[in-house]
C-alpha cells in the first residue's frame, strides 16, 4: 500500500507520491515568484494611508483602490516620467544594438579565422599607451604630439620588437582576455568612467552612458555569440562558397538565418541588463539623461519618506516593456534550428 | 548557363593535380601528390581515416590553400582561384544541407546564387529531384528526411548546375548497408551518364573497387599506388596496398629468401628467380588458395575458426601468432582445431622487402 505510492503505475509516468511533492513545489514556488507582483500591481493602486495601515491584500475587501499614485506619475510629475522613460528605452535600444552588432562581427571573425597576435607586440603596445598617459598625465605634453611620436613608434619598431620573442597568442586566449573584461567588478571603474567623461564634457548624456553600456556588454555578446557561431557547421559556409555565393549571399542566406536564436537570446539579455543597469547611470546621469532605476530609486530618498506607492507604479511601467520584448523574442527563442545539416 | 534536363554530356574537364604538399603548421598532411585525372574519369581516393584524403580534395576544391604545387583544371591553372570560380560541386562528408531551406530550396541554392529566372529554377530543380527520386518531398526542411534522403539532396543540389568537376568526400558513410550498396549503384550510373569527371573520398575499398575507374591509395599523406581496380588488387606495389585491397586481406607470412628458396617456420617455396635477402615477407590472396590434407600444401597449420558467410567458408588458420585466411567454397567443412595445410600456385604469390615494404618483382621473367 506505502509502497505503491512511491512507485509508477505505468512505465513513463511518476511515481504518486513524487507527482505530489512536484506540483507542491511547483505551486510554492509560483506563489513565491508571482506575489510580489501581485504586492506591486495592489501597492500602486493604494493610498499612502492603505499603505502605512496595511498590510492589506485584497482590493475592494480590504482597501479602497485609488488612482493617487498613477496621478502622482502621470498628471503631476508627466515631464520628469516621460523624461526617464524615453531616456531609458533610447539608451537600452542603442547601445543593445551596438553592442549585439560590434560583438557578433568580432565572436564571428573569432569562431572562423585563426588570428595569431604576437603577445611581445600586444605588450609592446599596453607600454607605449602606458608611457603616452603618463607623458600626457603627468608631464603635460602636447596631446596630439605625443599621440603621433607613440602610434609612429609603434608601427616603426613593432615587427622588430615582434622578432624577440615568438610566443603567440590564440583564439582561445583573445576570447579569453574579453571576457576577463567582465570579470571585473563595475564598482572598481565606475570613477575613472565618471572622470573620464568628465574630462570629455559628456557626463549626463545619452552617449555616455550608450557607450558604456554597449562596451561592458560587448564581453558577453562576444563570449555567447561565439559559441554559437560555432555550433553552425563551417561546412554549410563552404558549401555556399563552392555553390558561387558571395561571402554577403552566405551571410544573409545562410549565417544570419542559422543564428537568430542566438541573436534573439542575447540581444534579449543585453537589453535586460541595460534596462535595468543602475550604478553607472547613478554616477554618469545627474538629471536629463537619468533612466528609470534611478528614478525608481530616486522614490525612497525625498523627505517624505519611502513612497511606496508611486514606486511600485514607477516598478511596474519599468516591467512592462522588458516583457513585450520576452514574448515577442520568444518565438525566435526556440532550439533545433540547425537539425538536418548533417547526416542522421 | 543552359540547363538541359535531360542527360546531356557537360563539358568534361581533366583535372591535373602537381606536386601537391600541405603543411598545417609543422604537420606534414599531404606530401608531394601528383595525379593526371581525364575528362569524365571517375577517380576514387582510398586510404585509411587521417591519411589526407579529405585534405587532398578540400584543396583541389579551393576550401584549403595549397602550401606548394600546382591544380589545372581543364587547361586552366586555378592554383590560386576562389572555389566559387573553379565550376566545382561537392558534397560534403556531412551533406551540410542547409537546415533552414526546404528540398528545393537546397537543391536550387547553386541557381539562386546564380540569379537563374525563376521558371527556369524550378524546372531544373523538378528534373534533378526526379533524378534522385525526391520529386515527392520538394517541400520538407531536411530535418524531416532520413540519411539516404538527406545524402540524395546532396547530390541533387551537385549535379543541377553541371559543374565540370564532382567533388565527394565520403558521401555514403553513414548509410545502412544496403542502401549504401544502392546509392553506390545509383551514383556509378548517374557519373557514367553525366559524363563528369569526379573525384571520390572513401575509406572503403569495396567502394573504390566498385566505383572507380582508377583507384589511387594513400597512407599518411603520401600516394602509395594508382591505377585500375583490377590493377591495384592483382599488383599492390607495397605491402600497405596489399593488405589494405581486399576483405578479408591478403595474408603475410614472414621470412627470408636464400638460394631462389622462400623458406620460413614450416614454409619452403621456390621464389622466382628473386635475390637472395633476409628479411621478405610472401603474401597470397585467400581466394588464390586451397584447404588440403595436412602434408599436401606448402604450409602446415591448425585450423582456428571456419565462418559461413553465405556464399563462401572462410577458414581461419593460426600458427603461432600470424593467422591466414581461406576462402573455401560455401559447403566446405572442416572442424576447428584439426590439423590441415593451405595449398596456392606460387606463381600468384606475391613478395615484398619486410622493411621497406616495396614489392619484389621477379628480375627476369
Ligand atoms: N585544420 C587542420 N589543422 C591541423 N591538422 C589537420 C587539419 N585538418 C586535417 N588535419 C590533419 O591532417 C590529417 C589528414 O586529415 P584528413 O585529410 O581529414 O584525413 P582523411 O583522410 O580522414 O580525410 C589528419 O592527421 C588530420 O589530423
Ligand atoms: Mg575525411
Amino acid at each position: 500500500m506505502i509502497r505503491s505510492l512511491f512507485e509508477p503505475r505505468k512505465i513513463g509516468e511518476m511515481a504518486p507520491a513524487t507527482k505530489l511533492l512536484l506540483y507542491f513545489i511547483l505551486f510554492a514556488w509560483s506563489l513565491f515568484v508571482i506575489f510580489p507582483i501581485y504586492w506591486l500591481l495592489i501597492t500602486s493602486f493604494k493610498t499612502p494611508a492603505a499603505v502605512n495601515e496595511g498590510p492589506f491584500f485584497l482590493p475592494w475587501v480590504d482597501f479602497k483602490p485609488s488612482l493617487h499614485a498613477w496621478k502622482d506619475l502621470f498628471v503631476y510629475d508627466l515631464s520628469d516620467t516621460m523624461r526617464a522613460y524615453f531616456n531609458s528605452i533610447v539608451i537600452a535600444l542603442t547601445a543593445t544594438a551596438l553592442s549585439v552588432f560590434v560583438g557578433s562581427l568580432a565572436a564571428y571573425s573569432l569562431s572562423r579565422i585563426e588570428f595569431a597576435p604576437n603577445l611581445i607586440t600586444i605588450l609592446y603596445f599596453v607600454v607605449l599607451l602606458i608611457g603616452a598617459s603618463v607623458a600626457i598625465g603627468v608631464y603635460k605634453t602636447d596631446l596630439w604630439l605625443t599621440l603621433a611620436v607613440v602610434v609612429a613608434l609603434f608601427f616603426l619598431l613593432a615587427r622588430a620588437v615582434g622578432r624577440l620573442y615568438t610566443a603567440r597568442l590564440k583564439n582561445g586566449d583573445i576570447l579569453f582576455w574579453i571576457i576577463s573584461q567582465r570579470i571585473l567588478a563595475p564598482i572598481v571603474v565606475v570613477v575613472p568612467i565618471y572622470m573620464m567623461f568628465q574630462s570629455v564634457k559628456l557626463l549626463d548624456t545619452h552617449i555616455a552612458l550608450i557607450i558604456t553600456y554597449a562596451v561592458v556588454n560587448l564581453p558577453i555578446v562576444v563570449w555567447l555569440m561565439f559559441d554559437f557561431f560555432n555550433s553552425i557547421p563551417r561546412d554549410l559556409e563552404e558549401s555556399a562558397q563552392l555553390d558561387g555565393a558571395t561571402m554577403i549571399m552566405t551571410f544573409r542566406e545562410i549565417v544570419l538565418p542559422l543564428s537568430r536564436t542566438g541573436l534573439s537570446a542575447t540581444t534579449l539579455l543585453v537589453m535586460i541588463f541595460s534596462w535595468n543597469e543602475y550604478l553607472f547611470a547613478l554616477f554618469i546621469s545627474t538629471s536629463k539623461a537619468q533612466t528609470l532605476p534611478i528614478l525608481v530609486a530616486a522614490m525612497n530618498a525625498g523627505e517624505r519618506g519611502i513612497l511606496w506607492w508611486t514606486m511600485s507604479v514607477a516598478i511596474i511601467i519599468m516591467i512592462i516593456p522588458v516583457v513585450v520584448m520576452a514574448v515577442f523574442l520568444q518565438k525566435y527563442i526556440s532550439k533545433g534550428l540547425l537539425v538536418g545539416a548533417v547526416k542522421g | 548557363m543552359v540547363i538541359e534536363t535531360n542527360n546531356t554530356r557537360a563539358v568534361a574537364k581533366g583535372i591535373s593535380v602537381h606536386e601537391f604538399n600541405k603543411f598545417y603548421g609543422a604537420f606534414h598532411a599531404l606530401k608531394n601528390m601528383s595525379l593526371e585525372v581525364s575528362p569524365g574519369e571517375f577517380l576514387v581516393l582510398l586510404g585509411p581515416s587521417g591519411c589526407g584524403k579529405s585534405t587532398a580534395l578540400r584543396m583541389i576544391a579551393g576550401l584549403e590553400s595549397i602550401t606548394s604545387g600546382t591544380l589545372m583544371i581543364g587547361d586552366q591553372d586555378v592554383t590560386d582561384v576562389l572555389p566559387k570560380y573553379r565550376d566545382i560541386a561537392m558534397v560534403f562528408q556531412s551533406y551540410a544541407l542547409y537546415p533552414h531551406k526546404t528540398v528545393a530550396e537546397n537543391i536550387g541554392f547553386p541557381l539562386k546564387v546564380a540569379k537563374t529566372p525563376k521558371a527556369e529554377m524550378e524546372i531544373a530543380v523538378k528534373a534533378a529531384a526526379e533524378q534522385v527520386e525526391l520529386g515527392s518531398l520538394l517541400d520538407r526542411l531536411p530535418g524531416q528526411l532520413s540519411g539516404g534522403q538527406r545524402q540524395r539532396v546532396a547530390l541533387a543540389r551537385a549535379i543541377i548546375r553541371r559543374p565540370s568537376v564532382f567533388l565527394m568526400d565520403e558521401p555514403l558513410s553513414n548509410l545502412d548497408a544496403k542502401l549504401r550498396g544502392n546509392m553506390r549503384a545509383e551514383l556509378k550510373h548517374m557519373q557514367a551518364s553525366l559524363g563528369i569527371t569526379t573525384i571520390y573520398v572513401t575509406h572503403d575499398q569495396i567502394e573504390a573497387m566498385t566505383l572507380a575507374h582508377r583507384v589511387a591509395i594513400m597512407k599518411d599523406g603520401e600516394l602509395q599506388q594508382l591505377g585500375t581496380p583490377k590493377e591495384v588488387y592483382a599488383n599492390p606495389a607495397n605491402l600497405f596496398v596489399a593488405g589494405f585491397m581486399g576483405s578479408p586481406p591478403m595474408n603475410f607470412v614472414e621470412g627470408s629468401i636464400t638460394n631462389g628458396l622462400f623458406t620460413a617456420e614450416g614454409i619452403s617455396l621456390p621464389a622466382q628467380q628473386l635475390p637472395e635477402m633476409q628479411n621478405v615477407t610472401l603474401g597470397f590472396r585467400p581466394e588464390d588458395c586451397t584447404v588440403v590434407e595436412k602434408g599436401q600444401g606448402q604450409i602446415d597449420a591448425q585450423v582456428f575458426t571456419l565462418e559461413m558467410t553465405g556464399d563462401q567458408s572462410l577458414v581461419t588458420f593460426r600458427s603461432g601468432d600470424k593467422s591466414m585466411v581461406v576462402k573455401m567454397p560455401k559447403d566446405f567443412e572442416i572442424s576447428p582445431d584439426s590439423y590441415a595445410a593451405i595449398q596456392f600456385d606460387s606463381a600468384q604469390a606475391c613478395f615484398f622487402d619486410t622493411s621497406s615494404g616495396q614489392r619484389l618483382y621477379a628480375q627476369n621473367v
